[in-house]
């Protein structure tokens, strides 16, 4: 494994992670797969399609989002919204990520 | 529609269960249209936006990968490597011997060495194909109980004991390779038994016993010792012994009028009725001190 690839795997290990807090967050407000895909990576989550359209229908499936399509337009989409459930483990996550962020540095200032 | 975006999409859904396709199907078709669009309007024209856009989107089987809610493997990587281990002994110890035992009584026959080469060669493969198939069945069905089977807490009192889990790992090995022995003997070589055994198919009832005797072993192995498992190994194996026992006493099992030297017939009798009695006291012996132990 090049040292490229040894940086890749580790960088998606630290933000496997927070790609479902930032779904859960965002999608506050419904959107549908690509507009969100879009959306994150201008936030600076850039996520693949490929993780991320089967992520949106894992996290529909542990009743942490809900979906409708939307047929008002030309093309219907199917657009997902966090559920209340989803709402709370956002909140559990969000507080867990403060700890870990003051821990770390915590940890910077003791070295 | 595209036919290469077609294409993608075919590649997708044939690899996720059909309950899942439509709804998927709607859904990625809808994201490929907007991801096409989006470099269109950025100046790309629609072929190289489209192969761009599937590009992106990346393997299909990775896709698919990702939706799918249960395993894709046949074995996973809890038994997986006791698979390759069982499989390997198996045909390492079990294929040479029946190659050997076919070539043998070929031998016996004075066939033509080539004939003999031949049904030696046939038998061998026969043997590791049925070994390869059914070892293979017995892991993906153990891979798939062992994970529908909710997993306790575990403590170090778990651990296993290691002389002993060694020695029974040994045991399972050696009750596999003597049931895949007994059995190619039984169908390869009918001449020293009895023809009643086969005229009736009752040789089919040794080979499911001992079959069953050999399943609960692996259960007993994989999963935990509990009390419908001893009960059910216990009446497995003294059905089994009870059955040998029957047979062999009145003369249903052996053959006399085929080559078995002068008086041999009563003493392997005696022995067959020794050791069905012998593996009836010993599953008894067993289940007590297990049941004592849990």
């Amino acid at each position: 494994m090049s040292d490229d690839e040894l940086l890749a795997t580790h960088l998606q290990e630290l933000r496997r992670g927070t790609v479902v807090l930032a779904c859960l967050l965002v999608l506050i407000r419904p959107n549908y797969g690509y507009a969100l895909l879009d959306l994150l990576a201008q936030r600076g989550f850039s996520v693949d399609a490929n993780t991320l359209y089967p992520l949106l229908r894992r996290l529909e499936k542990q009743g942490l989002l809900t979906s409708d399509w939307n047929t008002d337009e030309a093309r219907p989409r199917k657009f997902y919204r966090t559920s209340a459930a989803g709402a709370a483990l956002a909140d559990t996550l969000s507080r867990d990520w403060d700890q870990l962020d003051a821990a770390l540095r915590i940890l910077k200032g003791a070295s | 529609m595209s036919s290469l975006t077609d294409r993608y999409v075919q590649a997708t859904l044939r690899r996720l269960p059909a309950r899942q396709r439509t709804d998927i199907e709607r859904e990625l078709r809808v994201s490929i249209a907007d991801a096409v669009d989006d470099r269109v309007e950025a100046g790309d024209d629609p072929g190289p936006a489209e192969v761009a856009a599937l590009t992106r989107l990346g393997d299909p089987a990775r896709l698919a990968a990702g939706y799918a809610d249960r395993p894709l493997q046949l074995i996973g990587p809890a038994v997986f490597l006791d698979y390759t281990r069982m499989l390997s002994t198996l045909l390492v110890s079990v294929v040479p011997v029946v190659a050997a035992v076919a070539a043998f009584f070929g031998a016996l026959d004075e066939k033509p060495w080539l004939t003999v080469a031949g049904d030696s060669l046939g038998a061998a493969v026969t043997t590791a194909v049925h070994i390869a198939v059914w070892t293979t069945l017995a892991y993906a069905l153990l891979d798939r109980s062992s994970a529908m089977t909710p997993r306790r807490s575990w403590t170090p009192d778990a651990l296993p004991q290691p002389p002993s889990r060694r020695a029974r790992w040994g045991e399972l090995i050696a009750e596999t390779v003597i049931l895949v022995l007994v059995t190619a003997f039984l169908l390869l070589s009918p001449d020293l038994l009895a023809p009643w055994l086969y005229d009736t198919g009752f040789v089919w009832v040794f080979i499911a016993l001992g079959v069953l005797s050999l399943g609960t072993s692996f259960a007993r192995y994989y999963l935990r010792w509990s009390l419908p498992l001893a009960l059910a190994a216990s009446v497995v194996s003294g059905a089994g012994a009870a059955v040998l026992a029957w047979a062999a006493a009145t003369d249903h099992l052996l053959n006399p009028d085929s080559g078995w030297p002068a008086g041999t017939t009563a003493w392997v009798t005696a022995g067959l009725i020794g050791l069905a009695a012998w593996s009836l006291v010993q599953a008894v012996v067993d289940t007590f001190t297990h049941a004592r132990r849990s």
